[in-house]
């Protein structure tokens, strides 16, 4: 990967809060044209993250690169080419949808008019009323629409979907597919799997401030086992059995698990005993997010 | 025995669940009545015990009264001063106004607290939605800005009472605070069903507040008739005359208007939806022009800007009114001609120290109107609105730079008015000024207006957890440049407030080199709010 097709470029970012360590060594790397989806459990460092991208915080260690400049330096410049989501919307009380989405997008530099009208349209968004009157879900459209309309390379987006409805979610996905389809590279921020599975290209899981795993979502599956459940003609001798993981043999009843990479092995080294039944479980990744979560408040528990 | 514990269901009624509810607001609401109650208790405490200090005999206490009547700009902050020559007199005359007012603000602020900023947080509905009558909560206010508004009382009057106050001025005194602070918060509890917001029914009983405070006290310094007192809540507390006849009586008048006042806003509240005030939002346009953050800090300024523009005008007829009565009460005041038959002063002296005085208050109270945009800076920042206007194409210092503008112009512009209407009354009365010289001693008080909002931009800027200090400027400048000049402080230390270096532009040879000062002052704090903002953590 060249420099400048990384569109961020993050290596041993560290940031405190007093004697808190909200970022503790973080790496990150996203490449132009990609949807990564940057995973992790609440308090994990995600939204601190962003906020150094955005040059809202000043990092305390550690290199950050943005589209190849200091986002702490070059905010002008930098803010031109990207567009930003946060997770908790907060609209002006007194000021309309419209008028904050204007307000917004001429900050930035300026807004596409038919983008606009369109997006509204497709999320169903009243832009006449006032940011008090708004639910959750309805000032993040107004944040979404000010985001996506106007064409920018970079677009952060923080959890932007909790508050929207199943459909409104699905119309997002579109809308996020169409931006990447333009060139729009995209950070997706996120505590729910499900929520980046079907956009992301790349993910990376973040905890305790720190990268712990990264990756497409094949590579992750790779890192999972796949559960094996079987019923034998024969017992199979063990010494055939060494690849599995897990084994439990009772009587002819089989079941272990193995790396999902070594499936068809797996297959040939049992098939020699005699297969009267066989379930192949895929590989859940919710299992594996579950663990590393898990791990997390076992290690926080710990402290 | 809590209505919790008991085995038997309450009987459900509109106030259900109000104890309950007044205990947890105390808990966590109460603290913030301590800052009223200090300043009110502070501000008694501390004339019984300066008062014998600072002026020790007869001649510094006469003195001190030909002072006061020389100057009845003093008057419209502090009413009528009765009697001078005692302690409980002096006490009477300095903290009757102010305490009163002080003790309103923090039952306004409770009441208003407790009731309609609820229901804007949305914490309301978490307590709707429980076993609460429909009047619990109003009920709740109620009763937390008149147990607020006692406890001042109390704390005044005993403390004022062991450090050597009379017993019954004392107490007559401190009942006046209390009934002040029962009056608007009862106020607050009309306003907070009417308002649309928080913020709206706050402005609302504050702006009501203090018209009255300023009528009353205009009406006495310009010897108005009598009734003019009588049809005012704040002129019934004068009318107490604590220290100089002990008149409990017009107090009852301020308990009978709190339980109109309340009844009044029970009934509003039983007409109103939740959440709503009694005028309803109409759909807004769909596109926007505010397009700068220029036009931003404007547009989220400007409902209190036409609050202030509102209040300067009315600020301007009644000092500018003042100002136009004023040779008639000196040359009616037996103490100030004898100062004048001995040389000792002009009349021009006196004319020009009056002018330049009143416009330093304007100048003063101008000064919150920016203080006000700098804090909304900070509050804009910690609800988050901030954040996504800096991951625009916005440099820090063009975002704090744009507030700051505003915050300097608010109070510019409001000095200018209030100002030319003071020098159009005045010019055209027998003072002897001229409308040009006036004015141009208004223009020269904006620069150190200047200088205490620049203090609030240096805070919000480098320091923002401090957001509080950046009310010091206008305490300190109104302590030493209304209160100071009676307390015969040293110059060094009446120099500490911008407002004294403020030439006197009618004099034959105006100094003009503190403008100087006091404007690199304004640099300097500008200068550390914007290297502040620049290098600190936003959205923290």
């Amino acid at each position: 990967m060249t420099a400048t097709d990384t569109v961020i470029d993050v290596q041993g970012l560290l940031k405190s809060y007093g004697k808190f360590r909200a970022l503790d060594g973080l790496d990150l790397h996203v490449a132009r044209g990609e949807v990564h989806g940057f995973l992790g459990p609440n308090g994990a460092g995600k939204s601190t993250a962003i906020r150094v991208l955005l040059g809202l915080l000043r990092s305390d260690g550690g290199t950050v690169q943005l589209l190849g400049k200091d986002p702490w330096k070059d905010v002008v410049e930098l803010h031109r080419r990207l567009a930003y989501v946060p997770g908790d919307v907060s609209l002006w009380p007194g000021m309309t949808g419209g008028e904050a989405i204007d307000l917004l997008g001429a900050l930035r530099g300026g807004i596409d008019e038919p983008r606009r009208a369109e997006l509204v349209e497709r999320f169903e968004l009243d832009p006449t009323k006032r940011g008090r009157q708004y639910s959750k879900g309805n000032r993040q459209k107004v944040a979404i629409v000010a985001a996506l309309a106007s064409d920018v390379e970079l677009l952060i987006l923080d959890e932007p979907t909790s508050g929207l409805d199943p459909l409104m979610e699905k119309v997002f996905q579109e809308v996020i597919g169409e931006a990447k389809d333009r060139g729009s590279t995209v950070l997706l921020s996120s505590h729910i799997l499900a929520e980046v599975e079907t956009l992301a290209d790349r993910l990376s899981i973040i905890r305790d401030g720190k990268i712990v795993q990264s990756g497409t979502l094949n590579d992750l599956r790779g890192q999972t086992h796949t559960a094996v459940h079987a019923t034998f003609v024969r017992v199979p001798d063990r010494a055939a059995l060494t690849m599995f993981h897990d084994v439990h043999l009772d009587g002819d009843r089989f079941s272990a698990t193995v790396e999902s990479t070594r499936i068809g092995e797996a297959m040939d080294a049992l098939a020699p005993s005699g297969l009267t039944s066989l379930t192949v479980e895929p590989p859940s990744l919710e299992s594996l997010f579950l663990s590393l979560y898990g791990d997390e408040t076992a290690a926080g528990s710990a402290r | 025995m809590s209505a919790i514990t008991t085995a038997r269901p309450p009987r459900a009624s509109a106030v259900t669940g109000t104890r309950p509810l007044l205990r947890v607001s105390l808990k966590h609401d109460g603290r913030t009545f301590v800052p009223w109650a200090v300043i009110a208790t502070t501000l008694s405490v501390s004339s019984i015990i300066l008062y014998p200090i600072v002026f020790p005999d007869e001649a510094s206490r006469a003195a001190l009264a030909a002072t006061i009547s020389a100057n009845p700009a003093v008057g419209l902050v502090f009413g009528p001063a009765n009697d001078l020559m005692t302690a409980d007199g002096f006490n009477a005359w300095r903290s009757l106004a102010l305490g009163g007012l002080m003790t309103a603000l923090g039952a306004i602020f409770a009441m208003t607290r407790a009731t309609r900023a609820q229901e804007d947080s949305g914490q309301a509905e978490l307590l709707a939605s429980g076993v609460m009558g429909r009047d619990s909560r109003l009920l709740t206010g109620v009763a937390m800005s008149a147990i607020g508004s006692l406890l001042v009382g109390v704390a005044a009057g005993l403390l004022t009472i062991v450090v050597g106050g009379d017993p019954e001025s004392s107490l007559l005194l401190a009942a006046t605070f209390t009934a002040t602070g029962w009056v608007f918060g009862s106020l607050a509890g009309i306003t907070a069903q009417i308002g649309a917001d928080a913020r709206t029914s706050n402005s609302m009983a504050v702006g009501a507040l203090g018209t009255l405070f300023v009528l009353s006290g205009f009406c006495y310094s310009v010897e108005a008739p009598t009734w003019t007192n009588w049809v005012n809540p704040i002129g019934w507390m004068h009318e107490t005359r604590p220290a100089a006849g002990n008149n409990w009586a017009p107090l009852l008048l301020a308990v009978a208007l709190s339980v109109v006042l309340v009844a009044v806003a029970f009934l509003l509240q039983g007409r109103r939806d939740f959440g709503q005030g009694t005028i309803a939002p109409r759909p807004g346009p769909d596109r926007g022009v505010t397009r700068t953050t220029w036009r931003l800090a404007l547009r989220i300024n400007r409902g209190p800007f036409l609050t202030w523009t509102v209040a300067f005008v009315a600020l301007g007829f009644v000092f500018g009114y003042f100002a136009t009565s004023i040779s008639d009460l000196l040359a009616s005041d037996q103490g100030i001609q004898q100062v004048i038959a001995s040389g000792a002063t002009t009349p021009e002296e006196i004319t020009s120290t009056f002018v330049r005085l009143i416009l330093s208050m304007v100048g003063i109270l101008a000064a919150i109107s920016g203080i006000q945009v700098m804090l909304k800076v900070r509050s804009e920042e910690l609800e988050d609105r901030v954040e996504p206007l800096m991951a625009g194409s916005v440099a820090r210092h063009r975002y704090y730079g744009s507030n700051a503008l505003v915050a300097f112009a608010y109070p510019t512009v409001f000095v200018l008015i209030a100002g030319t209407l003071i020098a159009w009354l005045a010019s055209g009365s027998d003072l002897g000024v001229t409308f040009g010289d006036v004015l141009l001693q208004a223009v020269v008080t904006v620069p150190a207006v200047w200088t205490v909002v620049a203090v609030s931009v240096a805070v919000i800027g480098a320091r923002p957890m401090l957001s509080i200090a950046s009310w010091s400027g206008v305490l300190v400048s109104f302590v030493l440049t209304v209160l100071g000049p009676t307390f015969g402080l040293d110059d060094w230390v009446l120099g500490i407030s911008p407002f004294w270096h403020v030439p006197y532009v009618a004099a034959a040879d105006p100094d003009w080199t503190g403008l100087g000062w006091i404007t690199l002052f304004t640099l300097g704090f500008l200068w550390i709010g914007f290297a502040g903002f620049r290098r600190r953590d936003l959205a923290r």
